[in-house]
């Protein structure tokens, strides 16, 4: 269900999934689907950050390197692991794309009272693509700033 | 469904609104009879089933507008640039009306603002003569929306029974079947009985059904005509009018579905013809020319261009399932349904096919305003509106169309005064024409101003440092200079042709079509611009190449053939990057190292040579897959600046592939070029 008017943090579920034995979270509502991981065709002069191409189910879809935002150490064309398809807006405008992730785990229901910020010295992520901190369990998971996670970098082809 | 009704009017007004631009401009050169009657039927239609559809305000508005063509239709009010004038800012009214979304406070203030207002003043001031005249005829003058003088009118008021039933499905199109009760109970006064006797019972029924009659009794000074026009738009019910009798001269015979029945009056036989005759015959006339046409909006074909989109990736698919299996019957089959797939795109392509007149229409109003605001006489002629091209393209290239327009006219047409000094007729031109050229449309723009000045444009492209102080160019070299992004700057833009966009914002747009722009000058002769555009850019045919372990796809058409590369010239690392082809010299460019992908020398490499702006240019590539159709999937925000790149499609393995824009890709490596040192140099 999609409701433009949905804000992450009122949205009820988020999806569990695993960077480099991190958990982070994102809203459940704009995930479209969960593949295998699969190659990508890569195109050209197109930087780190979104290095490829995926045919989902007929529709063309760019894979967006998460890691290299994140500054997460890199990883090669990964055939493990999984790939979450999902919609992100960007000006209003939904941009479906495609991003992999060692695992998927679950699905879980949250408060959104229960979203901690994240200390500055706690974490080695860029900040503003963090919207918090909440407790699984045993576990801290980190809630994703969609929105400036996925955001197409502003000098994104310094070749062109 | 009401939605979707209204959505259908709003859409069909627009049409009519864009025809009837057509229509008044075209009334400059010449008035036809049947010409005032499409007007009329227009403004006619836009006015009923605005009211239908809560757009009343704007059918408020469309009644003053359609009273001063009932007048010309009648022969009382003169086709004058006046009146032309009038209708055009009418007209234009018409299209805020429709913009507002229906009645509501902002078309309500739009009705009482000072433009409609002053429009409604002057149309009423040329209508409201006749309107005295005709009321001093003896009209009962009890209507006061009424203004067209019938006969009817004059010979007193009849009585006439009408039965109504609407189709059972009436209501879920959209009918109201209240507001056209209303409007007849406005032509005088009515009785109502209601016919239930289809009702079911309650368990039975569906609220959406209509499922009620109406019986009634409707006395009034208007004709027989007037109340067929409540219920133009309700012709799937059941109805029948019957005269009662009347109070006039007009008693005649009841329940002829003539139209003479309404209106032989003795007393009016100073007019020549039966306007009111006419208007119930001609509507079905063109109702039955037009129900060969249906209606659709543009997304559920854009829905079905995708649909076959998937549909030849499909079949790519098969084919290519079906060369590893080897079974001859499998083949067969898919050879049959190869040919029906071809068959099937190329009828899909054919419905969104326009004629490129829908847009030159619009420029003739451009050119109209413009002359006006800069004091230019000038006149549009076009040639060739008859040619087709895909309703895609032609939406993206009307505003760049514009744009070069009024350049011709603001910076290349000289004044009537400067053109009779110079010997040239006072009247300026500006052509527009079209057609078709192979698999690629061209649309070109010529004046016969004073053409480019080659000298004025070397000045500024040195002090834009565009090229350098002592670069030799042709004059032909330096007219393409216009074309380059820096070029115009607000200096040469004026207000007219000045709205941030230069030429080269046109080029972009024409490039990012697939297509090209080329400009021909002569001084004090004129300028033409041509642009060659793809009659499609759905689907193209592609030339599927492999680099390293990808394949990229190169449109057709910009291909001009393949040739092999030959050893030596492949090992050679001298930094000479030009090819002998037969006896013409071509330079090539390696698509792995622009694509900057690891350089694997493979033998056997071939090149594929395009050809861009009229330059032969090779790209080398590790081989040559083959030939397919390829369905174009837009690039996503993440990758749509990149150079070179024009989208992406999927193969019939599944993978995705790009598809190499061979214009940008050029132009990128020429800056790439001029900017590093090269490889070896």
């Amino acid at each position: 269900m999609k409701d433009e008017n949905m804000d992450i943090t009122s949205s009820g579920l988020l999806l569990i999934f695993r960077l480099g034995g991190e958990a982070f979270a994102l809203s459940v509502s704009w995930v479209h689907e969960i593949l295998d991981a699969q190659p990508w065709a890569p195109v050209p002069n197109s930087g780190p950050f979104a290095p490829g191409l995926i045919n989902v189910r007929g529709a063309v879809v760019p894979v967006i390197d998460i890691r290299h935002r994140l500054g997460l150490p890199h990883s090669e064309k990964d055939l493990s692991g999984r790939m979450i398809v999902f919609e992100n807006v960007i000006d209003g405008v939904p941009h479906k794309l495609a991003f992999h992730a060692d695992s998927v785990e679950q699905v879980i229901e949250y408060d959104p009272s229960s979203l901690e910020p994240v200390p500055p010295l706690g974490a080695a992520w860029p900040q503003d693509c963090l919207r918090g901190v909440i407790r699984h369990g045993q576990e801290l998971v980190i809630l994703l700033e969609t929105e400036t996670t996925f955001a197409p970098p502003a000098d994104r082809f310094a070749a062109a | 469904m009401i939605e979707q009704a209204t959505e259908a009017f709003v859409l069909e007004a627009r049409e009519l609104l864009a025809e009837l631009e057509t229509f008044f401009l075209e009334l400059e050169d010449e008035v036809s009879a049947a010409r005032i009657d499409e007007i009329f039927r227009a403004l006619h239609t836009v006015k009923g089933s605005g009211s239908m559809f809560g757009y009343t305000a704007l059918s408020r508005f469309t009644h003053h507008f359609e009273n001063a063509y009932d007048l010309v239709r009648d022969g009382q009010l003169e086709v004058e640039r006046n009146l032309i004038d009038l209708s055009l800012s009418a007209r234009d009214l018409m299209i805020s009306f429709l913009d507002l979304g229906g009645d509501g406070p902002e078309a309500e203030a739009l009705l009482e603002s000072e433009d409609v207002m002053r429009i409604v003043s002057q149309l009423t001031g040329l209508t409201g003569q006749h309107e005295n005249e005709a009321e001093t005829k003896g009209a009962t003058g009890t209507e006061p929306v009424q203004s067209t003088p019938s006969q009817a009118e004059q010979a007193g008021r009849t009585r006439f029974r009408v039965r109504f039933r609407p189709a059972v499905d009436a209501l879920r199109n959209g009918m109201r079947p209240d507001l056209l009760l209303r409007e007849l109970e406005d032509l005088g006064s009515t009785s109502v009985e209601l016919d239930v006797s289809a009702v079911p019972r309650l368990t039975d029924l569906d609220p959406t059904d209509a499922l009620i009659g109406w019986v009634l009794e409707v006395e009034t000074s208007e004709g027989r005509e007037a109340i067929e026009d409540v219920f133009i738009f309700a012709d799937d019910a059941d109805l029948s009018i019957e005269e009662l009798g009347c109070e006039g001269p007009l008693a005649e015979t009841a329940n002829t579905p003539s139209v003479d029945a309404a209106s032989p009056a003795p007393a009016v036989s100073a007019k020549k013809t039966d306007p009111a005759a006419q208007s119930v015959a001609t509507p079905k006339a063109t109702a039955m020319a037009k129900s060969e046409s249906i209606r659709v909006t543009s997304s559920r074909l854009d829905d079905m261009m995708d649909a076959l989109g998937e549909l030849v990736i499909a079949q790519a698919r098969l084919e290519a399932v079906s060369e590893e299996m080897g079974s001859p019957t499998l083949e067969t089959v898919v050879e049959d349904m190869q040919r029906l797939v071809m068959g099937l795109r190329d009828a899909t392509l054919s419905i969104r096919m326009l004629p490129v007149e829908s847009v030159f229409g619009k420029f003739r109003r451009v050119v109209r305003d413009l002359s006006a605001d800069l004091g230019k006489d000038v006149r549009l002629l076009t040639e060739g509106g008859e040619t087709e091209i895909d309703k895609n393209v032609i939406d993206r290239i009307s505003e760049p169309l514009v744009h070069m327009i009024r350049n011709s006219i603001d910076h290349g047409l000289e004044t009537a005064q400067e053109r009779t000094e110079l010997g040239k007729p006072a009247q300026g031109t500006v052509w527009l024409s079209a057609c078709q050229e192979g698999g690629e449309i061209l649309v070109s723009i010529e004046d016969n101003g004073k053409g480019l000045d080659a000298e004025a444009i070397r000045a500024r492209a040195v002090e834009r440092e565009l090229i350098d102080a002592n670069a030799e160019l042709s004059v032909q070299d330096l007219h393409q200079l216009i074309f380059e992004p820096g070029f115009s700057t607000a200096k040469i833009v004026s207000a007219v042709s000045g709205r941030g966009v230069g030429m080269d914002a046109v080029k972009t747009t024409i490039d990012a079509l697939g297509g090209s722009i080329t400009v021909l000058s002569r001084a004090g002769q004129g300028t033409r611009i041509t642009l060659r555009l793809p009659v499609t850019m759905a689907i193209i045919d592609g030339l599927r190449v492999r680099l390293g372990d990808s394949v990229y796809v190169i449109p057709l058409s910009a291909v001009e053939e393949c040739v092999e590369m030959d050893e030596a010239e492949n090992l050679r690392e001298s930094g000479r990057s030009l090819l002998q082809i037969r006896d013409e010299t071509v330079p090539y460019l390696e698509l792995e190292e622009l694509f900057g992908q690891q350089a694997r020398p493979e033998a056997g490499r071939r090149i594929v040579v395009v050809r861009v702006d009229g330059v032969r240019a090779g790209l080398v590539v590790d081989d040559i897959l083959g030939q397919s159709q390829t369905v174009i999937k837009g690039l996503s925000i993440y990758h749509r600046d990149i150079p070179g790149l024009g989208g992406a499609t999927i193969l019939g393995d599944g993978r995705v592939a790009l598809i190499i824009d061979v214009v940008t890709l050029i132009r990128w490596a020429e800056t790439r070029r001029g900017q590093g040192p090269r490889k070896a140099a």
